[in-house]
């Protein structure tokens, strides 16, 4: 990758990670997750970092969803303007945005999970396994980086930002919701949250490397629509 | 060698509108041409296409002898370009801003910083430049796109209407800066507005409905027209002047507009400069205030009318003239 894929991810990662959202978030997703492990009701580390991290699927998604699907169509007039007339190919703006954002998304969904999980670990009656809990993590994380990846696909074929926010949302809760009705569970986000207490506990099974896969073929086909369609897009 | 070069350049939006049609320009290098049109006509598209941000439907783009393509990253090293209205990212600062420029042309800090630190004093911004991009007025945006197109130090300039929102200081000093930098660097301006293009550009083209109607020297556009004007404003009896002004050899033909103003149209085979004489002493014999005096920038305009009028009347012959 050339100099002007860093300039333009340094800048990114800058801008986004200086925004009012993302304080809130980190705030408000703190609180919560303080909140959960405070619960009396769950007296177990599976259950409340099951609650912990579903919040992250079903209420913080919503930021991601905004964060990822803004991220090139907010900054359409100026694109062409101040980055794409210089010295820069396509793909390096493309995959500085998918980075930037998933570096984000990451790192706060790392900072707060990780946080959690220790929380939980000292407060709560040890019923997880140290595997268990460390794929329950990266398996929720995979999800948001899908989330992140179909965000920013939409973000560069659809013609404004809310237009992108608006199918993504549409996409997101159907998948969560509907697609378990339809015997599509190991594309739901939805099912992967009703599994969490039994992976946190060790179980990993077919269902399981399903859920892992299908987000992982997610991303890469949003990724690859994404830099395709932008590579060859008149701005 | 020539800086730009298209080939039977044109480009459809979406089988509906054709918008470049057919462009064959060339632009020398060391010449500061002027690409004119009316509104709609196409320039925009065009220089958006010269600086690979759309894809041609047919035909080539050539920079320097090298193709220009989305990825010519390389190639747009050495060009600058000013946007119409350009947008920035709003919460940056000139100074941010043009430092992330800068680094995007893969320029050293050693390089980058006095020579941002020598385009914000340049363009005036030197007291603006730690406020936010985004509260700027359209003068300063302005001001600061020059900076910007100039911070890789190009060696063609493409600016499209970049008078566009300045007030008459801002448009003065733009023209002049564009002046002086002609003298170095090979320029494309594309602009609606023809006096600036017959005070800055050494060439010209004309731009009607995606087609090249002309390109070649301001002199050969000013040639089109056939004579040569003067336009003055007066103050007093602009009748009775009129009236002398006929007797006067040289003069082929008079048109006053509204009561102050009037239109002397020579002969070009006349000795300009005598007749010009000739029309003062008469203007102080007749006790006249001359308000204003101007050349050339009617002419500029004639010409570029009479081009598209032309274009115009050959109607369906355009589809088999080259």
């Amino acid at each position: 990758m050339t100099s002007s894929f860093w300039v333009l991810l340094r800048v990114d990662l800058e801008r986004v990670f200086r925004s009012r959202i993302v304080l809130l978030w980190v705030v408000a997703a703190a609180f919560l997750g303080v909140l959960s492990t405070l619960n009396p009701e769950t007296s177990l580390v599976s259950g409340t970092v099951t609650q912990g991290l579903s919040f992250f699927i079903s209420i913080w998604s919503l930021v991601v969803v905004g964060l990822s699907a803004s991220a090139v169509s907010e900054e359409k007039g100026e694109i062409a303007d101040s980055v794409l007339s210089k010295s820069v190919k396509r793909h390096e703006y493309i995959l500085s945005k998918f980075v930037s954002r998933i570096v984000l998304v990451f790192t706060v969904y790392a900072a707060i999970s990780s946080s959690l999980v220790a929380l939980a670990l000292r407060m709560k009656v040890d019923n997880s396994d140290l595997y268990g809990l460390t794929f329950a993590v990266l398996i929720v994380g995979l999800a948001l980086v899908a989330l992140v990846n179909m965000g920013i696909m939409l973000s560069t074929i659809l013609p404004n930002t809310v237009m992108a926010i608006v199918a993504l949302l549409v996409v997101w809760y159907a998948m969560t919701l509907l697609f378990p009705l339809v015997d599509l569970d190991f594309l739901s986000p939805g099912s992967l949250m009703t599994r969490l207490p039994n992976i946190i506990q060790g179980v990993w099974n077919r269902e399981e490397w399903n859920l892992v896969v299908s987000f992982g073929l997610l991303s890469a086909a949003s990724l690859a629509i994404s830099v395709a369609h932008f590579s060859n897009k008149d701005l | 060698m020539s800086a730009i070069e298209t080939e039977n350049l044109t480009k459809i939006f979406g089988n509906r509108l054709i918008a470049v049609n057919n462009l064959n320009l060339r632009v020398e290098e060391g010449s500061v041409y002027g690409l004119m049109g009316p509104n709609g006509a196409g320039k925009t598209t065009t220089v958006r296409l010269l600086l690979g941000l759309l894809r041609p439907s047919a035909g080539t783009v050539k920079v320097f002898g090298q193709h220009m393509t989305f990825n010519s990253a390389n190639l747009r090293r050495r060009i600058g370009y000013l946007p119409t209205h350009p947008r920035f990212p709003p919460k940056m600062t000139p100074i941010k801003y043009l430092s992330f420029i800068g680094k995007l042309f893969g320029l050293d800090n050693e390089v980058s910083t006095p020579r941002l630190s020598k385009l914000l004093r340049a363009v005036d911004l030197l007291p603006a430049a730690s406020r936010e991009i985004g509260n700027f007025s359209t003068g300063m945006t302005t001001r600061l796109g020059i900076a910007t197109a100039l911070m890789n130090d190009p060696e063609l300039l493409i600016m499209d209407e970049p008078t566009a929102g300045l007030d008459p200081a801002g448009r003065k000093t733009t023209l002049d800066l564009i002046k002086e930098l002609g003298r170095e660097k090979t320029i494309l301006v594309s602009s609606h507005i023809l006096s600036d293009v017959d005070r800055i550009c050494s060439h010209a083209g004309v731009i009607d409905e995606g087609k090249l109607v002309f390109s070649g020297t301001m002199k050969d556009l000013k040639k089109i027209v056939g004579t040569t004007s003067i336009h003055l404003v007066l103050e007093g009896d602009i009748d009775a002047f009129c009236t002398k002004l006929g007797q006067i050899d040289g003069i082929v033909d008079f048109e006053k507009r509204g009561n102050h103003e009037l239109q002397i149209s020579f002969n070009p085979e006349a000795a300009i400069a005598a007749t010009t004489a000739e029309i003062m002493v008469v203007i102080s014999e007749s006790n006249l205030e001359v308000i204003a005096f101007s050349t050339g920038a009617t002419k500029v305009e004639d010409a570029f009318l009479k081009l598209l009028e032309e274009d115009e009347s050959r109607g369906f012959l355009r589809a088999v003239e080259g």
